[in-house]
């Protein structure tokens, strides 16, 4: 996982690609090369930009109790939280802003859609988790001032400066409620010890002092307060656990004090998203397969509850998120990906880039590797009712399909070993990330080979030829692991690169020798292939070090089985945004590495960035999880 | 730039949240958010690579004797898209800086930069990446 870098920084989208391409100046006397190359790398963001806004802006758009459409608001934007205001008139949204790289809050009129600024933020700055007062005439948010993280509080119609009302130690907190008698907010921090529940008081001035209500092993979030501020309901969740996460109600005790009664579990499993009915008699939170979930609640005396039962499912093949549940209970607030619910399709391409087959029936599929002797794949397939992933195997010939892991915990990076006989892949276990083998064919249990730094991201690039060495990535470095001994945890990861600039996706050559990995040294924002030789006596690198692309490369590294070709995935245009090309350079290994040069095999259709497939081992085939329409499709 | 990963649930995104806290290792149990400390004293040394930069300040104690204090920061990336260099920090050898940082558990003299005051005034926030 990369660094917390914000996923989607902002917008101006298609205005912004338009100002870039219309009022960019010709190159002329008096421009320097650094001039030029800085105004190349600013049309490039300036498209990057508008592609990522075309992809991900999103219209608001209402659901009624039923789940049927009716209504929306607003323009296209890239919505990173949409909350109603108390009396269902207004919407408060956090917007991101890709030009300015930083996100601010709006309040947009539903019935005209105008939209009024109330924070204006730095680069860098990210304002979160809106909040409404009661009265629906200010607004609470998380955001980083001078370099600290705090809770602030503005007034809704934007006038007047934002008030500090908490700094927080750390960063991260997770504001979630305004209590309906104006009284407090609430917010819990979380990490891998545990969560810890607040309020906030809102009575004095300046910034408050946070009262700790609940302090757990379990992580906490969302927490909101019942309409009559007696109780809290929150979603609790062990690290251990993973997948599964429960409901909990529990009296609100405003000093801190003990409950006489509860916690009380209304729901074993949710995905958040929380919501009290306005009457307090009714409750809501999201299911596991995105339906809509509604608990009869009684909160006058004793907390009294029901059985959850499905209020709606959003309609289509792959519901959209619940974004927000007015305080009525009538309206469902939705964002809906502007090219609609998709799935993907397993799809084979030739190496003059013609699909060639499909395998399987569409579903949500990521990562798909072939097997050595590329009669099979190896997928992360996740399940539409659950929000789990698990890793499947395909035959290519007949779609049959072998399940290789079931279980709720985190996984990624399937790869195959030499043999085609097991799956590697990294889990995430307690606190570590570690990599695991299993039977290809499901069979069998799975075996830890190495643990990694507790709390550590970790992504399994792939295995030497012989099966001796892993190679991986993190935090921007390259590690290698010996498979020596027979005590996973006693093994240690080697540093083959850790540099100032980023390096990961190492991949050995098919003799062992070499790894192929990208790295940003050259320029920040742009990856080039180098190869560098591997020393199986350290599992560190050697001597020699080799450029092989030369205009840059977007993932896809892979060396062709003979070793004598080395292909890889590059922007048609040089920091470009969205077509993209398959590449292919001679190489020599023997006596030494000799990089040819990369010539462009074909344009890659209907292939995004992130989506990553992966060339089979004689460089004949690719294959892609390729998105297709959800809703014209079988699940 | 990333695109955006296609919808995912409201947990998930606070779990993203949550974990971004230990980007590269579990940063809450080895240094505590609740204990800062603040100190002035001369950069000495740093070392400026993945996963996170480490800088070595030499500082007075609180009874003037002389501490040698090890700072763990966000990695190179991060100062980079917020416009602050190596070079910053190689202008800054050996010349006084300030300090803030959350203190190691262990007791140890180290901790997780929040803030740098570099000579000339520049500050350089850690946030959200380490506070």
């Amino acid at each position: 996982m990369p660094t917390p870098f914000r996923i989607a920084v902002v917008v101006a989208g298609a205005a912004a690609l338009s100002a870039a391409l219309l009022f960019a100046p010709l190159t002329g006397r008096g421009q320097t090369p650094t001039d030029e190359k800085a105004k190349a790398k600013a049309a490039a963001k300036a498209k990057q930009n508008a592609k990522n806004f075309e992809n991900n802006a999103a219209v608001i758009t209402f659901y009624d109790r039923q789940g049927k459409t009716v209504g929306t608001a607003g323009e296209r934007a890239l919505y990173e939280a949409t909350v109603f205001s108390p009396d269902r008139t207004r919407i408060a949204v956090i917007k991101d802003d890709l030009a300015a790289e930083n996100a601010d809050l709006w309040v947009m009129d539903i019935a005209t859609g105008k939209s009024t600024r109330i924070t204006t933020s730095a680069k860098n700055e990210f304002v979160q988790s809106a909040l409404w007062s009661p009265d629906g005439s200010q607004l609470a948010y998380v955001t980083i001032r001078s370099g600290s993280e705090g809770v602030y509080r503005k007034a809704s119609n934007g006038e007047g400066p934002e008030e500090l009302l908490y700094k927080n130690a750390s960063a991260f907190m997770d504001l979630s409620d305004w209590s309906l008698d104006g009284r407090f907010l609430t917010f819990s921090k979380s990490d891998l010890s545990g969560g810890v529940l607040f309020v906030l008081p809102l009575s004095g001035q300046g910034e408050r002092p946070a009262v700790e209500i609940l302090r757990s092993e379990s992580r906490i979030f969302g927490a909101r307060f019942s309409p009559n501020s007696r109780f809290l309901a929150y979603v609790s969740n062990r690290v251990s656990e993973p997948g599964k996460n429960p409901v909990y109600v529990r009296p609100f005790d405003p000093s801190g004090g003990a409950p006489a009664a509860g916690p009380w579990q209304i729901a074993d499993n949710s995905r958040g998203r929380l919501y009290w009915r306005r009457d307090g008699k009714e409750f809501y939170y999201l299911g596991l397969d995105r339906s809509v979930m509604a608990v009869g609640v009684g909160t006058a005396a004793a907390f009294e509850f029901g059985k959850p039962r499905v209020l709606f499912r959003p309609p289509g093949a792959v519901p959209f998120f619940i974004s927000d549940i007015s305080r009525d209970g009538e309206r469902f607030l939705v964002l809906p990906p502007p090219k609609g619910p998709q799935l993907q399709q397993l799809t084979i391409f030739d190496r003059n880039g013609k699909a060639a087959s499909k395998v399987a029936e569409p579903g949500l599929f990521a990562q798909p590797a072939f097997s050595p002797d590329g009669t099979r794949l190896v997928v992360l397939k996740n399940d539409l009712n659950t929000g789990l992933a698990d890793i499947w195997t395909y035959e290519i010939g007949t779609g049959k399909a072998s399940r290789v892991t079931n279980d709720a915990l985190p996984k990624n990076s399937p790869r195959w070993t030499s043999d085609g006989k097991h799956i590697l892949y990294v889990s995430f276990r307690g606190n570590y990330n570690g990599v695991f083998r299993k039977p290809a064919d499901g069979t069998g249990g799975e075996e830890l080979l190495f643990r990694y730094t507790p709390g550590a991201g970790l992504n399994l690039t792939d295995i030497s030829p012989d099966g001796k060495f892993l190679v991986c990535a993190s935090g921007g470095v390259i590690l290698t692991v010996a498979l020596t001994g027979t005590d996973p945890l006693a093994r240690k990861a080697i540093e083959f690169a850790r540099e100032e600039f980023d390096v990961g996706n190492g991949r050995f050559s098919p003799d062992g020798r070499f790894l192929a990995y990208v790295s940003n040294e050259l320029d920040p924002d742009r990856n080039e292939v180098f190869v560098r030789a591997f020393d199986a006596s350290t599992g560190m690198a050697g001597e020699g070090k080799w450029q092989l692309s030369k205009e840059g490369a977007a993932g896809m590294q892979s060396w062709r089985a003979d070793g004598k070709e080395f292909l890889y995935r590059q922007f048609v245009e040089p920091g470009g945004a969205d077509e993209l090309q398959l590449m292919a350079a001679d190489v020599a290994a023997a006596p030494t590495f000799k990089p040819g040069t990369p010539k462009a095999l074909f344009k890659i259709p209907g292939v995004y960035r992130g989506n990553l497939g992966n060339i089979s081992r004689d460089a004949q085939r690719l294959v892609f999880a390729m998105d297709v329409p959800a809703d014209t499709t079988a699940r | 730039m990333s695109h955006r990963i296609q919808p995912f649930s409201a947990l998930a995104v606070m779990l993203l949240a949550a974990a971004s806290l230990w980007a590269h290792h579990n940063m809450s149990a080895i240094y505590d958010f609740n204990n800062r400390v603040a100190m002035s004293g001369t950069l000495t040394k740093f070392d400026w690579r993945n996963p996170h930069i480490e800088l070595i300040v030499d500082a007075k104690g609180d009874k003037d004797q002389m501490e040698t204090w090890t700072l763990e920061g966000p990695p190179p990336s991060f100062f980079r898209t917020r416009d602050i260099g190596k070079s910053d920090f190689e202008g800054a050898f050996g010349k006084p800086v300030t300090f803030e940082a959350s203190r190691a558990r262990d007791g140890s003299k180290s901790g997780l930069l929040r803030t740098m005051t570099l000579p000339g005034g520049k500050v350089v926030s850690a946030c959200p990446q380490n506070c």
